[in-house]
């Protein structure tokens, strides 16, 4: 058995949002009348948490994937000191990467917008509201999903951090999506994000059995499958 | 307690870090390299032009009149992108599939020569495989294509193909599909018989370091046996706009560490190295001993003013390797020459190594900011300067910033021992990396 334990999972899509904890909860009408119609702006910080973020607005809608579902881990980050925050890890996983950004940066050059056209941006607002410091990484799977929580762990074995963040997230123009090549080449057209916190096990309650040999069907349920089959509290 | 977090492992934080092991894992070397920058193709040329102390930054007449803050750059050559083309018009509107490719066949070519370059030979018995003789020496009858794997740096990967959909050219369905960088990994392996595990990193300025991170633990957890790590990125219209937009270009071509500094230069171009285990090379080697990433934690698009995120990917490096920073003979900085992040890392040098601080130079104006490639092309070149035993100068620089540590290096300077190596560079995202090299035997 591992030392290190799932402690936290959360999902975000166009079914719902929730985490481990809540299990999924899907968007009150209001929203998911604005998201049926690809409205994805209509997912305002305010729609899931009650205190301000004075970025979010200012953010490419990968990045606010990315930052609610971190947010919706509901993991306690905000009691963490300072030396804490330095080993906390973030790793990210996305198809789609900073696409949509990059199309809106050719329609309107901006600095603001310029800023979001890397993938891992998403990875540098995680850390900015959250004050993480650990080791990071970035990576676009080439064949399978899984990648993310391989290298996450590998912090952990070798003693390079003390818990991660993986954030998985893609978003794409449907339309755009099937527009590329062959349908099973290019990465399929939606939204979503997950996230996922792993750490070393305590014996506490929310925990997660983690083995590697799992981690990538772990992923495919998260991610793909869908967080409607998030766990529920233990 | 209710939350994750608190429950965690991370309220003993800093444990984790402080016992941070030693790499256990066979150490793992770099076996050949590849490149094509603005200085052309070959590892010669690049050579040639570490050891003068030459920059091959120039004007780009096809940019002016765009807009852009500057057309100075690290521009391939005109006749280098000729002779990609010709040999491969499948390709000839897919420039970053042809840049990585290029520099993947030289890191082969050096591969099966042995020390075409001045690489290390490989040592390996028996009977070289017909199927795999392409990867020659004697390394290649050992090493079938399934344990052989690749890893892609880049940050926007062909991106050129998006600024001609967008302006309704015609645009290749393989250029299309190189849009997503990993599609570009997936390809660059078919192309060279690489049928062994495939990663794709893109983390901006810091995407080469962390991508020979990646291609080292592969062989560390005998994923694979060998390892082409290849960093590839474009001076397209894109980025010229976005560096334009953010005021970050130098209108006269960059001064890394210069008092007069005002901005960076883009440069285009990619950069290959095979890892293997150190054992199967014949010594000496340059050794990837240990690594370290950080994020500041503090801007998107600047770095923090105190250098300390550098700071703790550096430590974080140096504690890997085992080695303190005494240690260290030589720093090969990131150096961008825009004012903030040189004073940044001048600040996370004094942090690390104290008064003075270890020679230091930046390779910017050699070939300019390659992004995606950087990591990759500046490891080579700390390769040139192990195999020469010699400190690289900075190219460019007028008047040293006095505020920066003293012992940056103006020319190159002949030493009598180089061993030890940090390399570092940093990126948007507040993103910092560090690795050390060490040069030697076992």
């Amino acid at each position: 058995m591992s030392e290190f334990a799932l402690l936290a999972a959360s999902f975000i899509g166009a079914e719902g949002s929730g985490n481990d904890r809540t299990g999924l909860r899907p968007w009150p009408d209001s929203v998911a009348g604005a998201l049926q119609r690809g409205e994805l702006e209509a997912l305002g910080w305010s729609t899931l948490f009650s205190s301000e973020t004075s970025r979010f607005g200012r953010m490419e809608l990968l990045s606010r994937l990315g930052l609610m579902a971190v947010e919706l881990l509901d993991a306690g980050f905000e009691a963490l000191e300072p030396a804490q925050r330095d080993a906390v890890g973030v790793c990210v996983e996305t198809c789609s990467g900073c696409i949509a950004a990059d199309a809106q940066f050719l329609q309107t050059p901006m600095a603001g917008t310029f800023a979001y056209t890397l993938p891992s941006t998403v990875l540098g607002e995680i850390c900015i509201r959250h004050r993480f410091r650990g080791p990071v990484l970035c990576l676009l799977p080439v064949s399978g999903r899984g990648g993310w929580l391989e290298a996450a762990l590998g912090w952990l074995n070798r003693g390079e951090a003390d818990a991660c963040v993986c954030v998985a997230c893609d978003l794409m123009d449907k339309k755009f999506a099937a527009s590329i090549t062959s349908p099973h080449d290019a990465p399929g057209g939606g939204w979503q994000s997950c996230a996922i916190l792993i750490g070393r096990r305590t014996g506490a309650g929310r925990e997660h059995p983690l083995r590697p040999e799992s981690l990538p069907r772990l992923a495919r349920s998260l991610v793909i499958g869908g967080g409607h089959r998030l766990p529920p509290k233990t | 307690m209710d939350r994750a977090m608190s429950a965690t492992g991370a309220a003993s934080a800093g444990s984790g870090r402080e016992s941070s092991r030693r790499l256990d894992a066979t150490p793992v070397a770099i076996a050949a390299s590849g490149e094509v920058t603005a200085l052309g193709l070959g590892r010669e040329r690049l050579e040639q032009a570490v050891l003068a102390n030459a920059g091959g930054l120039r004007d780009c007449p096809r940019l002016a009149g765009k807009g852009f803050q500057s057309t100075v750059g690290g521009y391939v050559p005109d006749e280098v992108w000729r002779s990609l083309r010709e040999r491969d018009p499948a390709h000839a509107d897919a420039p970053a599939f042809l840049l990585a490719d290029a520099a993947l066949r030289e890191a082969r070519a050096d591969l099966r020569s042995g020390g075409r370059n001045g690489a290390p030979p490989l040592v390996s018995g028996g009977l070289p495989s017909a199927a795999t003789a392409d990867f020659g020496g004697g390394l290649t009858d050992t090493i079938p294509p399934s344990r052989r794997g690749l890893v892609l740096s880049t940050t926007k990967a062909e991106i050129t193909a998006l600024e001609r959909a967008f302006h309704r050219q015609a645009v290749s369905a393989l250029a299309q599909r190189h849009l997503f960088p990993a599609l570009l990994a997936a390809d660059l392996a078919a192309a060279h018989d690489i049928a062994g595990p495939v990663q794709c990193v893109s983390i901006a300025c810091v995407s080469g370091l962390l991508a020979i991170q990646q291609g080292a633990l592969l062989i560390q957890e005998d994923k694979a046996d060998l390892v082409f790590v290849v960093g590839v990125d474009l001076c397209s219209d894109f980025v010229l706009s976005g560096f334009t937009v953010l005021r970050s270009l130098d209108p006269e071509g960059c001064r890394p560490f210069d008092a007069g500094r005002k901005g960076l230069s883009l440069g285009e171009g990619a950069g290959a190295v095979a890892l293997a285990r150190r054992e199967r090379l014949a010594l000496p080697a340059l050794t990837v001993t240990g690594w370290g990433s950080s994020n500041d934690a503090n801007h998107l698009t600047g770095p923090s003013r105190d250098g300390s995120g550098l700071a703790l990917a550096m430590n974080r490096a140096l504690r890997k390797a085992g080695v303190a920073p005494r240690d260290i003979d030589f720093v090969h900085a990131h150096g961008t020459g825009t004012s903030y992040n040189d004073a940044m890392e001048g600040m996370a040098l004094r942090a690390v190594f104290g008064n003075p601080a270890p020679p230091y130079c930046s390779s910017k104006g050699l070939f300019g900011h390659t992004l995606g490639a950087a990591g990759l092309l500046e490891t080579i070149v700390c390769l040139i300067a192990a195999r020469h035993q010699l400190l690289p100068g900075t190219p460019r620089l007028e008047c040293p910033d006095p505020s920066v540590p003293d012992s940056l290096l103006r020319t190159p300077r002949r030493v009598e021992s180089l061993r030890r190596i940090l390399k570092l560079n940093a990126g948007f995202g507040g993103v910092n990396a560090a690795l050390v090299l060490e040069w030697g035997g076992a």
